[in-house]
């Protein structure tokens, strides 16, 4: 290996973990990071909860103090950003105009909310992907603050949350017939439009927007059956999408860079990790991006891995948690295949847990208060791809 | 009465949680690992903040499981 070591282009969760693995393992190499946001990579999940609430200083989210890098030896090239890749001559171009050649590369730049153009020319249309963005969104929420949000994905449904903990008057207006319904499914996703109605969230579903009004600031939303929604601010929350339209010409996919299950993509020495990949499930067979929170960690460590020439370990279920007022909301699994769905416990009490089955085999779980039985229902999924795991 | 706490290690996902709670017990080592111990209310609180309910709490005397 050469002196120029590895660079990692992006600077979140998926390229701290990979950095704390690379000199866990004994890597000692030269080791860059290019952050764009212009700060050590940090935690994003409390951005729409604590740190939306004031009860916690965006600053304090760093995943390390800033002396960890110094003592690791490794160079955050902070308010950089990768602009382009040169796969022959190993060579990645920044914003500003530098270029640094790399003997591997993990690409972690994650991924960027979905814009909604109309509402861009408005000084109170929020996003919420970054510190600064909720920072920006915090001071524009507070008592008897009318709150319009688009969207009804996580992201809405936590700033709705949040919002109401704040005394805001909370609308949503998702365009499918329910919440979640792509993941979840209509009946469970009509629980979540229950549980925000129940704190006092308007939520409009099978709503589409028509236009948006105001001078300088959105005052009023329509949509297309004629309703309206005045507000004071208005949060945009209608999904992300992988942040790598600047992979372009370098041969991987923009749309979601495709790797094996260890992060190697088609190109020499390059990797990809977190929201920005679209790994190899070896359980499915399938390609999967996703944009949670844990397979960003576990990407980052399994690249670690792969550049040490080690084999990394079979990728966990996919999984994810969200916290709503007072409410943790887990769930393990993928339950896009499932054509059965049993309830068990009381929805209105919020103490339930559903599973999502194929035939008679589990294939996923959502756990609404219900913590406890996570790891039961976790190997239960897991052992019907045992024989998998040991043919491997 | 004491707790022993346990990490499902196919159930972290290096969170961190818990090291927040209680950084006299747990340590992020790739994973989490227990690295010394505490009063039983600090673990209970370390255990129920892990989105991935990845800690398991034995009381130390029957050696029954008490979380989760």
């Amino acid at each position: 290996m050469n002196d120029d070591g590895i660079v990692i282009a992006g600077g979140g969760l998926a390229a701290q973990r990979c950095c704390e693995r690379l000199r866990a393992r004994g890597y000692e190499g030269p080791l860059r990071v290019v952050c764009d946001e212009g700060v050590a990579p940090y935690d994003r999940p409390p951005l729409s909860k604590e740190v939306l609430a004031g009860e916690r200083d965006s600053d304090a989210l760093a995943f390390k103090p800033a002396q960890w890098y110094g003592d690791k030896g490794v160079e955050l090239l902070l308010g950089e950003r990768a602009v382009s890749l040169d796969p022959e001559a190993r060579r990645l171009e920044l914003s500003s105009g530098a270029a640094l050649r790399y003997e591997q590369l993990l690409i972690a730049t994650g991924s960027r909310p979905r814009r909604l153009p109309a509402a861009e020319r408005f000084s109170n249309a929020h996003m919420l992907r970054t510190a600064a963005d909720a920072r920006a969104l915090r001071g524009a929420i507070g008592e008897g603050c009318r709150l319009a949000i688009i969207g009804a994905g996580f992201i809405g449904q936590e700033v709705a949350a949040t919002a109401r903990k704040l005394g805001a008057q909370v609308t949503i207006v998702e365009a499918a017939p329910t919440p979640l319904v792509g993941i979840l499914g209509a009946r469970i996703g009509a629980w979540f439009a229950q549980l925000h109605r129940a704190e006092g969230v308007e939520v409009l579903c099978s709503a589409q927007l028509a236009d948006l009004h105001g001078n300088g600031r959105v005052e009023q939303l329509t949509l297309a059956d004629g309703r309206s929604i005045d507000c004071d601010a208005l949060v945009v929350g209608i999904g992300v999408e992988p942040a790598a339209d600047w992979v372009a010409g370098s041969g991987l996919e923009p749309d979601g860079i495709h790797t094996d299950s260890a992060g190697r993509t088609a190109l020499p020495g390059v990797y990809a990790a977190g929201d920005v990949a679209r790994p190899l499930d070896q359980r499915s067979g399938q390609r999967v991006r996703t944009e949670h929170w844990e397979a960003a960690s576990r990407q980052g460590q399994a690249v670690a891995l792969a550049m040490l020439g080690e084999d990394p370990p079979l990728a966990p279920l996919p999984s994810f948690w969200s916290d709503q007022y007072g409410l943790r909301i887990q769930y393990v699994g993928d339950a896009r295949a499932a054509d059965d769905i049993t309830i068990d416990g009381d929805q209105d009490a919020r103490d339930f847990s559903v599973r999502f089955c194929q035939g008679d085999r589990l294939v996923a779980a959502l756990l609404v208060g219900r913590p406890g039985e996570l790891p039961v229902l976790r190997r239960e999924i897991e052992s019907h791809y045992e024989p998998m795991r040991s043919a491997a | 009465m004491s707790y022993i706490p346990k990490i499902d290690e196919l159930a972290c996902s290096s969170h961190g949680d818990c090291v927040e709670v209680a950084p006299q017990v747990f340590a992020l080592d790739d994973i989490a690992v227990v690295i010394g111990d505490g009063p039983p209310e600090l673990l209970l609180e370390a255990a129920k903040v892990c989105p991935s309910t990845a800690i398991l709490l034995f009381d130390s005397e029957s050696g029954q499981q008490v979380y989760p």
